[in-house]
């Protein structure tokens, strides 16, 4: 059911790829990029060298990157993705025994050039590897245990490795990017169900399990997740964070106070301003107005995402779409969700929007592999 | 699953008779069970995909929500449990007798830096000096560019300046909140309260601590968060104590005085209605102690309860007191005044020579020094000394003042004969004017002892007996004499019956000895006479009345007047009406002690 057992109608060729480019997309992508560059050039108080220049150089780094990318036939990538998860692999058990600390986590390899995440790039490859898996897995053999195992083995392992760094925030992403694409590889939903009820047991023991001495989390992870459950309580110290975040967003009322004015930001109320909490500056400077525009904006990107997977009938070629899709949705999702105060404050940028090269690129890159499924899909002349 | 046979045999069979391949059927079926499966998967993903779809959009959906509520909604500021907020807060009241507030407290704000944080710190120095005169733009410039963190600028700004400050818009000038204790009649009844400042300072709020008087006296109770809605009720009547601080601190100016004090007790009850001691200071801005010269020229120095002089004559009615309880005279009895009276090296003299004899009753109203210790001898220093005891006259008065333990009279070493002689007629003995009140009352009430309080009693008991009735009656009338017919007739006020004794002390020198032309000049009053209610002392610190041709010390010319004028001024205020006499003619009367 690969690409290659399609009858193969029309697959663009040489530079003509470029006419086939998804270029709303990528409309759409620089556009949030571009909220991104506003809001750093704002909360740096006016100075653009400090953080919009080196996030507009990486943007055209990652836009280079795409459309090459892109140019590449998908099934190259198909033929890369166990590669890539190896390389991933390597590269996190690499951050763990020479990374750099920052904030109290070892998360990054420094290249020289920029700071490299490994787990990052994870997300991407494994994504690619699943739906790689999925495409070539005979259909009827799906939701067998031995089938099943094996994709739960390729997500775990990752996993683990990012939480023992300790990063809360992207081993849910990785998780449940993972667990995406394979439930639209059609696995079937006991498996889920019986992973989701393991979830919720592991989160009652983990709860449980506070202060005992196989506590399984930080404390300064049991302490978000008071904070989240309860941010009044400490409004100056732990519930810092959310409190001031909420104030902000709420001072932003529906028309917001206009670009560069936003208080809170600027007087430094706001934590990680720049990075996982920008989108407060975005709603106190923009509004509601502002702020709903880029949801609109974030909707917009996934639902051309949705329809190019629709339209593509090779099976790793609508998985991975779907997978990087589901991916960039669950980094806005939980950002906005924790900036918000709907979940704890994990530590996941705001994507395209965030100061940070490894996300930046990395999902740049994802999108070239959106655009290059995109490209080579099989067309009626 | 049921499966459609890929070779089923009637269409072989069929196929073979017709002579066609019956491999293609095979093959044709196998194709379409292949696109049943990949359809069937597809639509499974499609509809796994719409309800992933449908997850993104409530996602979505409740973040909008989520931003529309918090768009909707005024910000509010967390209120903080930061450790600095313990700081107990809400010190009560303080109020007079009938409630007024004399204590209170205020939300103010401190202002502080955190240099780190500023944006221009040379503004804000230059901003700041000129909002705040007293600070200079250099000095800040150099803390706020400096290695400092923190740094408080001012302990109290007032709403204008917060706002001033405010202004300015440095985010690394902060103000932080404090309750302030705020004495709403400024100088009034200042010696009482005393004053209180900041103990321990948190940038979220201060301790506020007594310094002085009632407020350090009663800090802890007054501290206490369960007493933050009961005021502390003195005995002090605001209204009153306004009148006696006006009419004195004027006295004192006319009779050139360089301090003065006035104690307003109720003679049943001990109860100080009025205290007042000149000069004074505002507690809300307590000035800080002298370091050189003499403490008790000091503002902060409370005259009417630390002030301990030797008071002169004022003593003289307690010797002829204790001699009519004693039985050893009674108030027509002759006493030798014949002087100069000599004992062993020391000679008694009085002001003027009056005759050879005089009854106890004119002894007093002339003030006649060899009288009183020709009557004191006669009591002798043992009875003398116990009897001065049991007015409260030999140790510090109980009074709720954090300086009055401190206060104790100054009583000779070795009570001689000739201490008792001295001290019948107020030397040799110092006490303070609080001491002096509590001591008339004790023996013009009726005769039982008061102990003086600055707290508004409720029900008082009658205290021991210290003389009988007669005896309080009689000293009562002699005293009325002196007024009518004596050395205080200034003190006259029509209507009140005053009675009172006059007391011209001459002024110790620090070295020893005493000044020849520096007094201290007080009356001790009690009104009305026939009915008392209340007993005034008035003591004016080295006065000179200076209308005549010759300076004038003595306390007839100087402290009576001064007391006549506020009884006149605060009888009505206390509610006591004059009782209409005919009025005598007054003529010119020498006054002397």
């Amino acid at each position: 059911m690969s690409y290659l057992e399609y009858k193969v109608k029309h697959v663009p060729t040489g530079l003509r790829k470029v006419l086939y480019i998804n270029w709303v997309l990528v409309l759409l992508v620089s556009a949030v990029s571009s909220v991104g560059f506003l809001m750093l050039y704002s909360v740096a108080g006016g100075n653009f060298d400090l953080w919009a220049r080196p996030q507009m150089e990486r943007f055209a780094l990652g836009m280079v990157l795409m459309f090459i990318t892109a140019m590449v036939p998908i099934w190259f990538w198909r033929n890369m993705a166990g590669l890539a998860y190896l390389v991933g692999l390597a590269l996190l058990v690499l951050v763990e025994l020479v990374g750099a600390s920052g904030m109290g986590a070892q998360r990054w390899i420094d290249l020289g050039f920029m700071r490299l995440q490994p787990s990052e790039l994870m997300k991407i490859a494994m994504v690619m590897l699943l739906a790689a898996y999925y495409d070539w897995l005979d259909v009827s053999k799906v939701s067998r245990p031995l089938w099943v195992a094996l994709p739960l083995i390729l997500i775990v392992i990752p996993t683990a490795l990012v939480l023992r760094q300790p990063d809360l925030g992207t081993s849910i992403l990785l998780v449940a990017g993972g667990g995406t694409v394979m439930l639209l590889a059609g696995v079937s939903l006991w498996y889920f169900a019986v992973v989701i009820t393991g979830g919720v047991g592991l989160v009652t023991a983990v709860i449980l399990s506070r202060g005992t001495e196989w506590q399984l989390l930080n404390n300064y992870q049991y302490r978000r997740i008071d904070t989240f459950l309860d941010p009044a309580s400490d409004p100056l110290g732990a519930g810092y964070n959310i409190t001031q975040s909420k104030i902000t967003l709420g001072s932003g009322g529906w028309t917001g106070k206009g670009f560069m004015q936003g208080t809170q930001s600027r007087l430094n109320f706001i934590p990680e301003k720049h990075t996982d909490f920008i989108f407060t500056t975005l709603a106190e400077e923009f509004g509601f107005v502002g702020a709903a525009s880029l949801l609109a904006l974030y909707v917009l990107i996934l639902f051309f995402c949705v329809v190019s997977a629709l339209q593509n009938r090779d099976r790793f070629s609508s998985l991975l779409i779907l997978g990087i899709a589901m991916t960039f949705f669950l980094f806005f999702a939980v950002n906005m969700a924790m900036v918000m105060g709907l979940a704890p404050v994990v530590g996941v940028p705001l994507p395209l929007v965030s100061y940070g090269g490894s996300a930046m690129l990395v999902l740049l890159l994802g999108f070239g592999l959106v655009q290059s499924a995109h490209v080579h899909r099989a067309r009626q002349k | 699953m049921t499966r459609t046979p890929l070779r089923p045999l009637a269409r072989i069979l069929d196929a073979r008779e017709k002579g066609e391949n019956p491999d293609v059927i095979e093959r044709e079926n196998l194709r379409r069970r292949h696109d049943e499966m990949r359809d069937k998967a597809r639509l499974r993903a499609e509809g796994r995909l719409l309800v992933l779809a449908g997850l993104f959009l409530c996602a979505f959906l409740v973040v909008g929500a989520r931003m529309a509520i918090l768009a909707g909604t005024d910000p509010t500021e967390p209120r903080a449990h930061a450790p600095g907020a313990r700081i107990a807060m809400a010190r009560a009241d303080i109020v007079d007798r009938n409630g007024r507030v004399l204590a209170t407290n205020l939300a103010t704000y401190a202002l502080y830096a955190q240099p780190p944080m500023m944006v221009d710190p040379i503004r804000a120095a230059t901003e700041l000096a000129s909002i705040f005169p007293d600070l200079k733009a250099e000095k800040l410039l150099e803390d706020f560019t400096g290695s400092r963190k923190f740094l408080w600028i001012k302990r109290k700004i007032s709403p204008e300046q917060k706002q001033a400050v405010h202004d300015i818009g440095e985010p690394g000038l902060l103000f932080g909140p404090r309750e302030m204790r705020l004495y709403p009649n400024g100088r009034l009844a200042a010696h009482v309260l005393g004053g209180a400042s900041f103990g321990k300072e948190g940038v979220n709020a201060a301790e506020v601590i007594g310094v002085a008087g009632i407020e350090r006296r009663f800090d802890d109770y007054l501290r206490d968060p369960a007493n933050g809605d009961t005021p502390l009720t003195l005995s002090i009547d605001l209204t009153v104590q306004a009148a006696v601080e006006r009419v004195l601190d004027g006295g004192m100016r006319m009779m050139n005085a360089k301090g003065a004090a006035a104690v307003l007790m109720d003679v049943n009850t001990g109860e100080v209605i009025s205290m007042a001691s000149l000069p004074d200071f505002d507690p809300n801005n307590r000035p800080r102690p002298l370091t050189r010269g003499d403490q008790s020229d000091d503002p902060l120095f409370n005259r009417a309860v630390q002030g301990v002089y030797e008071l002169g004559s004022v003593f003289k009615i307690f010797a002829a007191a204790q001699a009519y309880e004693l039985g050893l005279v009674d108030p027509s009895t002759e006493v030798e005044t014949k002087g100069p009276m000599r004992w062993g090296k020391f000679t008694i003299r009085d002001f003027r020579n009056y005759g050879p004899r005089l009854s106890v009753t004119d002894v007093i109203v002339k003030s006649s020094n060899i009288g009183t210790a020709r009557i004191a001898v006669q009591i002798g220093a043992e009875r003398q000394r116990d009897f001065l005891g049991r007015l409260g006259l030999l140790e510090a008065t109980p009074v709720e003042l954090t300086e009055a333990p401190g206060a104790k009279p100054l009583l000779p070493k070795n009570w001689s004969e000739l201490s008792t002689m001295t001290i019948s007629y107020g030397h040799g003995l110092s006490s303070s004017p609080l001491h002096l009140a509590a001591a008339y009352s004790s023996l013009l009430n009726g005769g039982t002892r008061v102990r003086p309080t600055l707290i508004r009693a409720g029900r008082v008991e009658r205290g021991e007996r210290v003389v009988r009735p007669e005896v309080s009656e009689a000293a009562r009338d002699m005293l009325r004499q002196v007024v009518t017919r004596g050395t205080a007739s200034f003190g006259e006020v029509p209507g009140y019956a005053v009675g009172g004794k006059t007391g011209t002390a001459d002024k110790p020198r620090p070295q020893g000895g005493y000044y020849d032309s520096k007094v201290i000049a007080t009356f001790a009053s009690v009104f009305p006479a026939n009915d008392p209610k209340y007993v005034l002392i008035v003591t004016l610190d080295e006065p000179e009345e200076t209308s005549g041709t010759e300076p004038r010390r003595t306390a007839g010319w100087t402290a009576v007047p001064v007391a006549a004028e506020i009884i006149r001024r605060i009888a009505p205020l206390m509610g006591l009406k004059p009782e209409i006499a005919p009025l005598s003619p007054t003529g010119v009367t020498l006054t002397s002690n």
